[in-house]
């Protein structure tokens, strides 16, 4: 902490002074383990109202990739107190939006609504985690949104299957060898039991954030919190809970040697019968252990070239490296390494390749930041009729140059000018505070990343840069990746 | 500098999410981190669901709005929330035809960021990075953004930018070489395809229908994009808009040190029409090899300017159709109903120079058409039966949930100040949204789709796998598909033609003869002694109608007559040695001998039979298919211009003719081919003459009727 004081101090060289407005916030966590995260502003009477479930594609069986996503879509589908179609409709008529997406790492659902609606955000989120209801007719339904969203996505999107096809090479063992989009043989595949296993598996509240920012107090805001989500069953007791909801008496008293009838429906964790209670401990006391994969990968020792046929116009070349996790003590100096890259009218692709040789139409350098180590692209749309080779080299140079020579002090300070730029712009709405909170929480466990970055950045030297750029752009061992037009007609 | 509006207001009215309410300010603790111990809960009976609170005010800032003495309108939304600054200038002139160079005010916009008279690019790209800041141009607009602590460094550039760009010819060449690339990938978009065309199709012959092309860029010069920014980037009646961290004293200042001296020409205003209206439904369809989805866009043009007081209402009805979230007719039938589709959704896009309906979707291959027997039969259902009560209230709240939320962003505030003065709105516009928005009900929502909505007269356009073009056919009224390119041209296929070009001009006489020797038409044309036509022409551009006529006195008299509303607005005559034309604006001019010289070449009422003797250049350049029809073509210059004429290869009649001069393309097209005292002659015509279409009907045909000779004179 005093270090990088010490560090900004020291930075105040043009006289101006480095700040970054501070999000404040307030965390804790629930008996049953789920983190609460909230952050109060007034400026717009709305409140962003979030859940983050860790588990993402790389928690899925590989026979069954796609699942994570798809399990999103059934998850607006309804529970034991919505009927089918109403969660949306909730929403939406009270003046709010929602929506949810889906990564490699995690799950995440939210709804911004007007502020006075907080608490019914917060009934509809704790449906969402204790009790959702999938009926066959939205499985049949959502197996085909699905479909179309892969196919106006990926198959049908020019370059649209860069993602996968890289993705396949760079991984071979780890997860991340499939997109979060996945197979559509496994969708279809999938069993009833599939969906009940993975939601007892991982929908649950210890790997549960609930982040909320907004217009909101903070002493109410709690009460609500107690009232809908500490009352959610800890430890595998909230599956004896879906048991007991839907499964019959009989069902019911052979798997757990009591009687339905000792529970209160109202009351589940805290009832009152002394049998009901010793079960209740029992399956609260047993953690729900979520199965994560093996961070580590097999290294990529060689250089592997490929060549995708795509209903394109113009050629690309797509380079792929492993990239450390975006924890790493280096993701910083990444990020600034591709800044100088790419990304401004003066970044030395932009200016190099596309404005001076005229090579390529874009080119760009980017890391997918992600939980375990990940990878990095570095890539270009040719210009009509420049040879792939050549984009190929042009590239390349410029990473080598990158790795033989410091970069002038000029582009370091405009770096640091555009990186200032950039944190102080961002945060400004409470949906992307929330998330932003909810993701360092998760990643990072630290939720207060979200208030350090600038100091991190501003912590980055030249020399961090150039070691970056020698240590990640391996030049033995990425995916080279050749986009060419299908031959049509 | 004069201030011309102040204005600040609180929103406080009881549509269902939003009203008024006294906020307590509750103190934020610190970040640390808090056990909270469980207390023994209430029993909770979920079912119940939970109440709304009392609903917040909305919270309005203030804007500040004034003007400068050069004419630039200046609006400034202070927000101190962070230490950051934008400012937008957008220009002030309704866009212009491009014609054969469309994409010019596009170039423009791409090359202004492309050196001053000050700044190389170079210096210009670094000095803006250097700060952090970002400047991005358009074909209309400039926008900064920067952080406060750099504004006047960023404002010396920006507004370099907005005063001096030079465009220098080698960036020119670039930013062509460039665009040529992106026109090739656009190729390969559907949804930037879908685009083109939908443009093209809602708004033929006027700026938002027209798409740049591989040939309208190469025929755009670097003189073109420096007169482009001339007579666009100029302070008269454009607009400065300020959002941010800066105060109104700052703001005034700032304005008049950076663009206190900026001169130019006069913006210009334009009616440009209110697009192109179908009768039937029309099919288009763009090939896209490979694909294993349709792009679907199905649209109609909507008379409507911003303000209008039928705006609101319209929008709830387009929000209940398809541009709400998930509970739109289209999302909940197409996606949720059908699964269909990843997302089906409308929107109406109201703008000061025309405003169109459109409902777009990506559909794989396989029910390409039942997806569009489902988004017809929901604009059916809603141009006929009331929406429900539970439909109207969902979006109306949802719409004022949007409201809110779009308030969130600074520029939201700014942008409303920036519409209420562009499109003339009353300064309580969005002071009264909600309100007005609450007073919609189901009737007034029938009533917009009676009145603006269609199902039978829509353009359908679909970009997709060949494969399925023969299952959109029964969705035209006339059954005739058409088919455009990526960029919403023709597909033009040009063959060698079987006859000779005097062959095709005889059988052109036969034709209209209706005679089979050459011997048996002249006799025929030469019995007639005069020939008198009335012509009705009307247009969405204008109302009423003109009436054309034309005269021709044997053996080589004629003369031309425009009138509106009995007011002669231009005329011409000829002779048979010399002529004149006058109009209202310019008065008469004398036919130069070269149009003498181009006349003599095209005298009488069919004077292709003279081509051969009268010295007019003439070739049959082949036979091009459009829309599947085949077409002679005959390329015939009198001296004056080029004229391309186009023969039915069946009937052998003349069905277009398209004249090129000075770069400008005059088409007319003919139909309705009668048989009149022995002669087949068109009873209509339809004239595209500088980005306006005219639709013409023959009202008066007279053979050998007694003609004044002072038409002549």
């Amino acid at each position: 902490m005093k270090k990088s004081f010490l560090a900004v101090a020291a930075l105040c060289f043009i006289g101006t002074s480095w700040a970054q407005r501070k999000i404040e916030y307030v965390e804790y966590d629930l008996p049953n383990g789920i983190h609460v995260i909230l952050h109060e502003e007034h400026a717009t009477p709305i409140v962003a109202v979030s859940i983050l479930y860790h588990v993402g594609s790389k928690n899925e069986n590989p026979d069954r990739t796609g699942f994570a996503h798809f399990f999103e879509h059934l998850l607006f589908e309804g529970s034991t107190n919505i009927e089918r179609g109403e969660y949306d409709r909730l929403v939406e008529s009270n003046g709010g939006t929602l929506n949810a997406n889906t990564s490699q790492d995690r799950t995440y659902y939210y709804e911004i609504l007007p502020s006075n609606q907080l608490e019914l955000g917060l009934w509809l989120e704790s449906e969402r985690l204790l009790h959702a209801k999938v009926e066959n007719v939205g499985v049949e339904t959502q197996r085909q949104v699905v479909k179309e969203e892969k196919r106006q996505r990926v198959d049908n999107q020019p370059y649209g299957s860069f993602m996968g096809e890289m993705f396949s090479r760079v991984f071979t063992k780890h997860p991340y060898n499939w997109q979060p989009i996945g197979s559509m043989e496994h969708l279809d595949a999938a069993q009833e039991i599939d969906y009940i296993n993975f939601y007892r598996t991982f929908y649950v509240p210890s790997n549960s954030t609930l982040s909320i920012a907004g217009d909101i107090n903070i002493e109410e805001t709690k009460k609500w919190i107690e009232k809908y989500f500490a009352t959610i069953p800890a430890g595998q007791a909230i599956n004896l809970y879906r048991d007991y909801e839907n499964l019959s008496d009989k069902d019911f008293e052979t798997k757990y040697s009591i009687a339905k009838a000792k529970f209160e429906k109202n009351n589940f964790i805290a009832s009152k019968d002394a049998d009901a209670q010793k079960v209740i401990k029992k399956y609260s006391a047993m953690e729900c252990v979520i199965p994560r994969p093996a961070k580590t990968e097999i290294p990529l020792d060689k250089v592997i070239i490929d060549t995708v046929y795509d209903n394109i116009q113009l050629p690309a070349v797509f380079i792929g490296y492993r990239f450390p996790e975006q924890t790493n003590a280096d993701a910083y100096a990444i990020e600034m390494m591709n800044s100088i890259l790419s990304g401004s009218s003066s970044s030395r692709m932009d200016k190099n390749i596309v404005e001076k040789k005229q090579l390529a139409v874009a080119a760009f350098s980017f890391a997918f930041g992600m939980e375990d180590p990940g990878m990095g692209i570095v890539a270009a749309i040719g210009a009509n009729g420049v040879d792939l080779k050549t984009i190929e080299k042009a590239l390349n140079d410029e990473i080598e140059q990158l790795q033989n020579e410091l970069i002038s002090q000029e582009e370091f300070d405009k770096l640091r000018n555009q990186f200032e730029n950039n944190i102080v712009s961002s945060n400004s709405s409470v949906a992307g505070i929330a998330e932003n909170l909810a993701n360092n929480h998760v990643y990072f466990g630290n939720a207060n990343i979200i208030n350090k970055e600038l100091e991190k950045y501003l912590a980055v030297t030249k020399e961090d840069i150039q070691r970056v750029a020698k240590k990640y752009f391996t030049k033995n061992a990425k995916v080279v990746l050749y986009y060419l037009p299908k031959e049509t007609n | 500098m004069k201030k011309i509006i102040i204005f600040s207001f609180l929103l406080a009215f009881n549509l269902a999410a939003f009203a008024q309410v006294v906020k307590t300010k509750t103190t934020v603790k610190k970040g640390a981190t808090t056990k909270v111990v469980t207390k023994t809960q209430e029993p909770l009976d979920r079912a119940i669901r939970p109440k709304a609170g009392i609903a917040p005010i909305i919270n309005i800032k203030d804007s500040e709005v004034f003007t400068t003495g050069n004419g630039i309108t200046v609006v400034l939304s202070e927000n101190h929330k962070l230490p950051r600054v934008s400012i937008n200038l957008v220009t002030g002139s309704d866009p212009k035809l491009e014609g054969n160079k469309a994409g010019v005010s596009e170039i423009a916009g791409q090359l202004l960021m492309s050196g001053t008279t000050n700044r190389t690019k170079d210096v210009l790209d670094s000095e803006i990075d250097y700060i952090g800041a970002s400047i991005n141009a358009g074909s209309e607009s400039i926008f900064l953004a920067c952080l406060t602590k750099h504004l006047s460094k960023a404002m010396d550039v920006y507004a370099d930018v907005v005063m001096n760009a030079n465009f220098p010819q080698s960036e020119f060449d670039r930013i062509v070489k460039q665009q040529e690339s992106s026109l090739l990938s656009a190729k390969s978009s559907p949804d930037q395809i879908a685009s083109n065309v939908e443009s093209k199709v809602n708004f033929t012959n006027h700026p938002y229908g027209e798409v740049m092309t591989e040939a309208t860029l190469a025929a755009i010069t670097r003189e073109d994009v420096v007169n482009y920014y001339k007579n666009t980037f100029t302070p008269t009646g454009s607009y400065i808009v300020i959002v941010g961290d800066i105060n109104k004293e700052e703001a005034i200042k700032l304005v008049n040190t950076y663009f206190g001296n900026w001169k130019g020409v006069q913006n210009s205003k334009a009616d440009l029409g209110n697009g192109t209206f179908n009768k039937g439904n029309r099919v288009i369809f763009v090939k896209k090899p490979g694909a294993v989805q349709s792009t679907i866009s199905i649209s109609f043009p909507v008379i409507m300017k911003p303000g209008d007081m039928n705006q609101i209402p319209l929008t709830v009805l387009n929000t209940i159709m398809g541009g709400g979230a998930f509970k739109s007719r289209l999302m909940q039938n197409l996606r949720e109903k059908h699964a269909y589709t990843y997302g089906c959704n409308s929107r109406i896009s109201i703008t000061d120079n025309g405003s169109w309906f459109s409902a777009s979707g990506n559909f794989r291959n396989d029910v390409t058409d039942s997806a569009i027997v489902q988004i017809l039969s929901e604009l059916s259902k809603i141009t006929n039966e009331m929406v429900t009560d539970e439909e109207l209230s969902l979006t109306k709240s949802s719409m004022a949930g949007g409201f809110a939320r779009s308030l969130e962003s600074p520029s939201t505030i700014a942008r409303f100040a920036l519409n209420i003065i562009q499109n003339k709105l009353p300064k309580d516009y969005y002071q009264t949204y909600l309100k007005r928005l609450e007073a919609v009900d189901k009737g007034t929502i029938l009533e917009m789709a009676k009145k603006y909505f269609t199902a039978n007269n829509c353009n359908i356009v679909v970009v997709g796998n060949e494969e399925i073009v023969n299952k959109l056919k029964v969705f035209d009224t006339d059954g005739k598909i058409e088919f455009l390119d990526a960029f919403a041209q023709e597909i033009v296929d040009t063959k060698k033609a079987d006859i000779t070009k005097d062959q095709l001009i005889e059988q052109y006489i036969f034709a209209v003869t209706e005679t089979t020797t050459l011997k048996a038409a002249e006799k025929k044309i030469a019995k007639v002694k005069s020939m008198k036509q009335e012509l009705e022409l009307t247009s969405s551009a204008f109302p009423g109608a003109l009436k054309m006529t034309t005269l021709f006195q044997a053996p080589n008299k004629d003369a031309m007559k425009m009138e509106m509303q009995g007011m002669v607005v231009q005329k011409s005559f000829f002779d048979g040695t010399a002529g004149e034309s006058s109009n209202m604006q310019t008065g008469k001019t004398a036919m130069s001998a070269e149009e003498i010289a181009a006349k003599k070449k095209s005298i009488g009422i069919f004077p292709e039979l003279n081509y051969a003797t009268s010295g007019m250049i003439y070739e049959l350049t082949g036979i091009e298919t459009v829309n599947g029809k085949d077409y002679y073509v005959l390329k015939i210059n009198d001296g004056q211009a080029d004229k391309f004429d186009y023969y039915d290869v069946k009937t052998f009649y003349k069905v277009k003719s398209i004249q090129v001069a000075e770069g400008e393309e005059t088409a007319t097209s003919f139909d309705d081919f009668k048989s009149v005292n022995g002669f087949v002659f068109p009873q209509k015509a339809a004239m595209m003459v500088g980005g306006m279409t005219l639709e013409g009907t023959v009202k008066v045909l007279e053979i050998n009727a007694k003609i004044d000779g002072s038409n002549f004179k």
